[in-house]
């Protein structure tokens, strides 16, 4: 199923994984990247520009997680073509033994996603994203640390 | 073991005569002989009142903050103490030249939960020598095997001696033994993905949030706590489980790379809330794979302040 194809219809909307997809707004070196992700972005993907890799609290995934969504996407420069230098280097560590703490207590670790992009990956984020929402729809669902899933205020969904 | 306090109050005597410091942070007695009470000394008379024993449930590193830099400090440590130490001097949190530490290489703390549990708290005398310990409950004496008493995070010390220490009391003991701690996180993480989020929900939704492991984790001295943060509200305030499994991940990360797996936040704990197998995966991965352990040194960086160039290969694009 092509991320484009499918949105706009209620049914459809409601099967779909919901992703939230952390965006470092200088990872997409093309304008036409950057302008879908801005306002193609099918309803069940949620976006949150950061200014960089390295202003992502990892509490902010945790929030996330506790919000409901089936999957994290964590989109960032390479090494060396940070904006601001060091953001990504330091996000990198923050994030591997954050992901292995929630992968010890039980939370399953697929469910997030790294895209560190390069200057000659145009289009490339539409085409992780429909995988990785191939990929979610194979996992089973989870309730796991998803805890403030009936809440509307704070929540991801809504 | 009177040895040990009698030699700390001529030490502790000596520093406050010759003005070398302004103040000596250690313990006094209390009401009851099993609650020893950090204590500040700033006069000798004061001394008096001094106790030194396996009782001493407190981490004295979380003082360490509360004064300015300019402070001239004494303080008695332990091992887990004297890393601690190290790790806030990493974090700029004194001057090493205004600190004096005198070193105690440490036989275990012994848990008082414990000790309540069997005899009450009815407890009118204790005394202790490297092995045993003695009890006086209505005026009887028990005497107990110490090891059975022990805290748990001390059962699987790894550096009881001090690292740090300008005058040592006492002779160094043996390092402990790596594969305790690697045994125990490596029987939780042997668990099902299930049984293991179950056993954290049991344990995180217990939390009372009365923030007492935070208050006595001498690593967490931020003044303002992002739990406390009501603009923006980072996580709920509440005993919710959002609220609470928020608490219990974020608090344990924040540590990462800068626990000294003193056990103080268990110690604490009005629920006994065992969260310590948080912070020792974190420090066992962070050995694993930056090789690094907290406080053993002054000068190096904790992992997630030390990043470099050379983490390319971590970049799976």
């Amino acid at each position: 199923m092509g991320l484009a194809a499918a949105s706009g219809s209620e049914s459809v909307m409601k099967t779909r994984p919901k992703i939230a997809l952390f965006q470092c707004q200088w990872c997409l070196y093309s304008e036409s990247d950057q302008d879908w992700v801005d306002h193609q972005l099918p309803p069940s993907i949620h976006l949150i520009k950061t200014s960089c890799t390295g202003r992502i609290n990892p509490l902010y995934i945790l929030n996330a997680i506790q919000g409901g969504v089936d999957g994290i996407v964590i989109s960032g420069c390479l090494p060396e073509k940070c904006h601001y230098k060091e953001g990504n280097l330091s996000a990198v560590r923050q994030h591997e033994a954050f992901l292995g703490l929630l992968d010890y207590i039980g939370y399953e670790r697929e469910r997030v996603r790294f895209l560190w992009l390069d200057l000659q990956d145009r289009g490339r984020i539409q085409r992780e994203l429909a995988d990785f929402e191939v990929f979610l729809e194979e996992l089973q669902p989870t309730n796991t640390l998803a805890t403030r899933v009936s809440e509307t205020i704070g929540g991801l969904n809504g | 073991m009177a040895e040990l306090v009698s030699e700390l109050r001529t030490q502790i005597e000596r520093l406050l005569a010759d003005q070398s410091i302004d103040v000596f942070i250690a313990f006094k007695k209390a009401d009851s002989p099993l609650r020893p009470q950090p204590a500040f000394f700033r006069s000798g008379d004061a001394l008096t009142d001094l106790e030194y024993n396996s009782l001493c449930q407190n981490n004295l590193g979380n003082y360490l903050t509360r004064y300015p830099n300019e402070t001239r400090i004494g303080m008695v440590v332990r091992g887990c103490e004297s890393r601690t130490v190290n790790a806030l001097l990493v974090e700029k949190q004194h001057i090493r030249e205004n600190l004096t530490l005198i070193g105690v290489p440490c036989h275990g703390i012994v848990d008082i939960k414990k000790i309540i549990e069997h005899y009450g708290e009815e407890i009118t005398g204790y005394s202790e020598n490297q092995t045993d310990i003695t009890i006086i409950l209505q005026g009887k004496e028990h005497t107990l095997p110490r090891e059975e008493l022990l805290h748990d995070s001390c059962l699987r010390c790894l550096h009881p001696n001090p690292v740090n220490a300008d005058i040592l009391i006492g002779d160094p003991l043996p390092e402990g033994d790596p594969s305790l701690v690697r045994k125990k996180v490596d029987s939780f993480e042997a668990l099902s993905r299930d049984d293991r989020y179950n056993w954290f929900k049991q344990e995180a939704e217990r939390c009372i949030r009365c923030y007492a492991c935070r208050e006595a984790c001498p690593m967490c001295y931020c003044t303002e706590c992002f739990v406390d943060f009501n603009q923006p509200r980072w996580t709920e305030s509440s005993i919710s489980p959002a609220g609470t499994h928020a608490w219990h991940i974020i608090r344990a990360f924040h540590q990462a790379g800068r626990c000294t797996s003193c056990g103080a936040c268990e110690r604490a704990c009005p629920v006994d809330i065992k969260m310590t197998y948080l912070t020792d995966k974190l420090n066992e991965d962070i050995l694993e794979i930056y090789n690094f352990e907290t406080g053993m040194n002054d000068e190096t960086q904790p992992p997630f302040a030390a990043f470099n160039m050379d983490d390319k290969k971590r970049f799976v694009a």
